[in-house]
């Protein structure tokens, strides 16, 4: 009988994503378990619902044999499951002995903390594992990888049987990793089991004994690792079917429009660079696909280039001309246009209508004496609504439409005013078929208008449909940069994405290895 | 779940205030009966006194006109979802530069005199308030904290050229010198002291609404303050639009000022303005930041006020007893208007 049995958990958002379909899922006790899948597989859905941050449309779970209903993490807590978020939950200005307790403080005379207490029962959990921290040390002065350790230490202190970890290694170094995966082997032998998310291969190799690939909310696969290699994962992580394909560009693409050189972009107190020189062009009537998963450095470019991010070393060009530091009021002025991958918070304003979002990047050209003219407005966005085919019309407020008309607005206020060059970021996460089409002609429209396009996606089906150069990006750095021919397999850019191959590695196969 | 947002947006509504007012209207009612002698007499007071009389009516009205102002400059930064709490040092220091200008100039043209009074009312409090919003983009200050921190100070100040260097040593009042009599507004329904301010509020609510709903600057502004992040990316000067609305949020609270030593007053009066300040954000509250939704919400301030007035001279309720009523309904009315606002923050 299996430790934890997830049976037939569904989870639909309310904006039509089905992010977990009949799911079956279980994990046996003792083991360290790894979910591999790419991004918005519904590998942290299905384990936010096991912690209790949501809860499913259907399905059972079962825990030692018994069915649990977890509406809450306090249930959670109760039943032995403990998470390590991807992003930390602690206060930086409390001590590590202060965070852990948090909540659930040992009392002196029922009222005051009970400081020494505290510290002592943290100590024995810390040294039982073999963690490297002081109880009493600030938060706000430990490292990143310490961080998790106080995390790991949190779960303990409570008690926690089942370890969920959500991407752990994500922020770490490598040395940071390796500490980590003592830490699991050690709990593994404390009796513990554990369940780690990844999008990484190698880890997966080293660390799990078994191992569940999800795909599209489904799950695909359940192997035991050692009976698996890293090319059949990924296989069965990506999939096979290319749905689409148009036509690549007919004419020779023109002049470059877009040139980053060595772009870098540091974030100070972390070690890894976000980006890490990064060379890359874009050329009109072009477009060129950048590929990878989420956490490499896609979010960065397309923040640096549309310039709302400074980048810390290197140049970028914009037909030959730097453009580093300028405004996005004058980026738009040379003829950007920029459809952002986070389209209800950046892309539009939810509460305000379809009218004013239009015109948010144009408004100054309807303007008489300070005043705007709303006539001219009017027709602006009503002409908008109509090409665009956008449903609710101009006056209704933007968060009261469909995900795929909400991407209509924004397109169509992108795509109003002659471009030289197109960036786009996900523009078809979350969207149905019939309005991804639509995305996906407007592109092409503009490319045949001589833009040149930047397609930011984590989406490979798409990149290998409509680009006409590849770039993939693995950790900040560009691995690839590839024609898009017909014989370019979906395995293959499916390797560079998870870092299996490098055509521009440094010398020496540890190529970013950790500050000595 | 539509269905219930759908509900609870009305309640947020319109039907959710006229609700709340007959609530908290019944309770005061209720309160008036354990509490008075003569509860008839004083329940007549408390909603009728304020209409029993051209003086009572005109005092009301006037009431209403720094609200006005106050409402209005609150409405503007809040709008732009940039917090102004400095609202009591900036119509209280109004009033002083406006009194300064006119003790400077004794002898000018009571038209041209008293706009130079006002400008230097707009220019002072707009500074002050300003000031706030600049640390905010400089600095990321917290605007709410500093405006708050400022306005404390300059009460004080203010207090000090009142009883220091301006100080009328022939009055017993905590008052500065009189203004020269030119410069004393037009009184419209004597024997009250309402006057031609109340044309003015009524004009700037209109004036603000355009300017927000209308024009270049107030397009950005709304837009900064629904979602600075998207103003960002559509190419809007966001640090601009924390310094702006701080400004125009301080003038309109030091014209309101202004307004009230020239029209009501003629010299700065201790505490003249005390709680008008406050008042104006339960305005802005009441009347979800629109501009001309901040002339009713005003009145009814108003109203509340002249009926608790009017009880205590008439009838045997004592101030305090008069101040709980009135503090019932303000308390019931801001609490809805807030949970109208939490509602949306929530879904934001």
């Amino acid at each position: 009988m299996p430790y934890l049995e997830m049976k037939g958990i569904s989870k639909l958002y309310p904006n039509d994503l089905l992010a977990n379909d009949a799911i079956d899922f279980s994990v046996e006790k003792n083991e360290i378990h790894a979910i591999v899948g790419e991004n918005g597989a519904g590998k942290t859905t299905l384990m936010k619902i096991l912690y209790g941050l949501e809860q499913p449309d259907a399905g059972s779970i079962l825990l030692g044999g018994n069915p649990v209903t977890i509406r809450s993490p306090l249930d959670a807590r109760r039943l032995g499951i403990g998470m390590v978020h991807q992003h930390f939950k602690l206060i930086p200005e409390f001590s590590v002995a202060e965070n852990v307790v948090l909540g659930i403080e040992p009392r002196k005379n029922l009222l005051f903390v009970d400081r020494n207490a505290a510290a002592e029962r943290i100590s024995e959990v810390i040294t039982s594992h073999g963690f490297s921290i002081d109880p009493r040390a600030r938060v706000l002065n430990l490292t990143v990888g310490q961080m998790q350790q106080v995390e790991i230490v949190k779960m303990l202190y409570r008690k926690a049987d089942l370890l969920i970890l959500d991407e752990p290694t994500s922020v770490l170094t490598e040395q940071e990793i390796r500490k980590l995966f003592e830490t699991l082997r050690s709990l593994q032998k404390n009796g513990k089991t554990c369940i780690i998310i990844t999008h990484k291969l190698q880890e997966v190799m080293e660390i799990s004994d078994r191992v569940t690939v999800m795909r599209k909310g489904k799950v695909v696969a359940v192997r035991q690792t050692a009976e698996v290699d890293k090319a059949e994962l990924s296989r069965l992580m990506v999939g096979k079917s290319v749905l689409f394909q148009f036509e690549r560009a007919k004419k020779a693409c023109g002049d470059p429009v877009l040139e980053l050189v060595d772009v870098s972009l540091k974030q100070r107190g972390r070690d890894r660079a976000l980006l890490d020189g990064i060379n890359l062009t874009v050329r009109s009537c072009e477009i060129v696909g950048v590929a990878g998963v989420s956490g490499n450095g896609l979010g960065e470019l397309e923040d640096v280039v549309a310039g709302l991010r400074r980048i810390t070393g290197g140049r970028i060009l914009h037909n030959g001309e730097d453009i580093a530091g300028l405004s996005p009021a004058t980026l738009r002025e040379r003829g950007f246009a920029y459809v952002p991958a986070d389209r209800l918070r950046r892309g539009s304003s939810l509460q305000s209508t379809v009218t004013e979002n239009m015109i948010v990047t144009s408004h100054h050209r309807f303007l008489r004496a300070g005043f705007l003219k709303g006539g001219k407005i009017q027709q602006f966005a009503e002409r908008l609504t109509k090409s665009f085919s956008i449903d609710g019309g101009p006056r209704a407020p933007v968060g009261t439409l469909s995900g795929g008309n909400i991407q209509k607005v924004i397109l169509a206020r992108e795509l109003a005013s002659a471009s030289n060059l197109v960036i786009v970021s996900e523009p078809t996460w979350g969207l149905d078929v019939a309005s991804s089409q639509f995305v996906y002609e407007k592109i092409l429209e503009m490319r045949k208008a001589g833009a040149g396009i930047l397609f930011i996606s984590s989406n490979l089906d798409e990149i290998l449909g409509i680009a006409d150069t590849i770039a993939v990006m693995y950790r900040g750095r560009v691995v690839a940069f590839l024609p898009n021919v017909p014989d370019l397999s979906k395995e293959r850019i499916g390797e560079y994405m998870l870092g299996l191959r490098d055509d521009f590695a440094p010398e020496g196969p540890q190529r970013k290895g950790p500050q000595p | 779940m539509r269905e219930k947002r759908n509900l609870g947006e009305l309640f947020a509504g319109f039907t959710g205030l006229a609700f709340t007012l007959l609530l908290s209207f019944g309770l005061v009612i209720g309160l008036i009966f354990i509490l008075s002698r003569a509860p008839g007499r004083t329940i007549y007071y408390f909603f009728v006194g304020a209409f029993t009389n051209k003086y009572y009516l005109g005092n009301m009205l006037n009431v209403a006109v720094p609200l006005i102002f106050t409402g209005l400059g609150i409405s503007v930064a809040f709008k732009s979802s940039v917090f102004n709490l400095g609202g009591e040092g900036q119509i209280y220091a109004g009033g002083l530069a406006a009194t300064a200008v006119c003790l400077a100039l004794p002898a000018a043209n009571g038209f041209l005199g008293g706009l130079t009074a006002l400008a230097g009312a707009v220019v002072l409090s707009g500074g002050i308030a300003g000031l706030s919003g600049f640390f905010r983009m400089k600095w990321n200050t917290d605007e709410m904290i500093s405006s708050f921190l400022l306005s404390s100070a300059v009460v004080l100040v203010v207090n000090y050229f009142i009883t220091g260097p301006l100080d009328d040593p022939k009055n017993n009042l905590l008052a500065t010198l009189a203004i020269g009599p030119q410069y004393g507004l037009m009184r419209i329904f004597p024997p009250s002291k309402l006057n031609v301010s109340a044309f003015f509020a009524l004009a700037a609510a209109l004036l603000v609404f355009l300017f927000m709903y209308r024009s270049h600057a107030g397009y950005e502004m709304r837009m900064c303050g629904l979602n600075r992040e998207f103003s960002r990316y559509g190419g809007i000067n966001v640090s601009k639009y924390l310094v702006l609305p701080m400004i125009m949020s301080g003038a309109l609270h030091g014209l309101g000022g202004g307004l009230m030593v020239l029209g009501t007053y003629g010299a700065t009066i201790e505490g003249y303005s005390f709680g008008m300040g406050w008042n104006g954000i339960a305005v802005a509250l009441i009347a979800k930041n629109n501009p001309l939704g901040v002339i009713p919400a005003a009145f009814l301030f108003a109203y509340l006020d002249a009926g608790a007035k009017a009880a205590m001279l008439n009838s045997d309720v004592t101030f305090e007893i008069a101040a709980i009523a009135q503090s019932f309904i303000f308390y019931f009315v801001t609490a809805q208007a807030l949970y109208g606002l939490a509602r949306k923050r929530r879904r934001a």
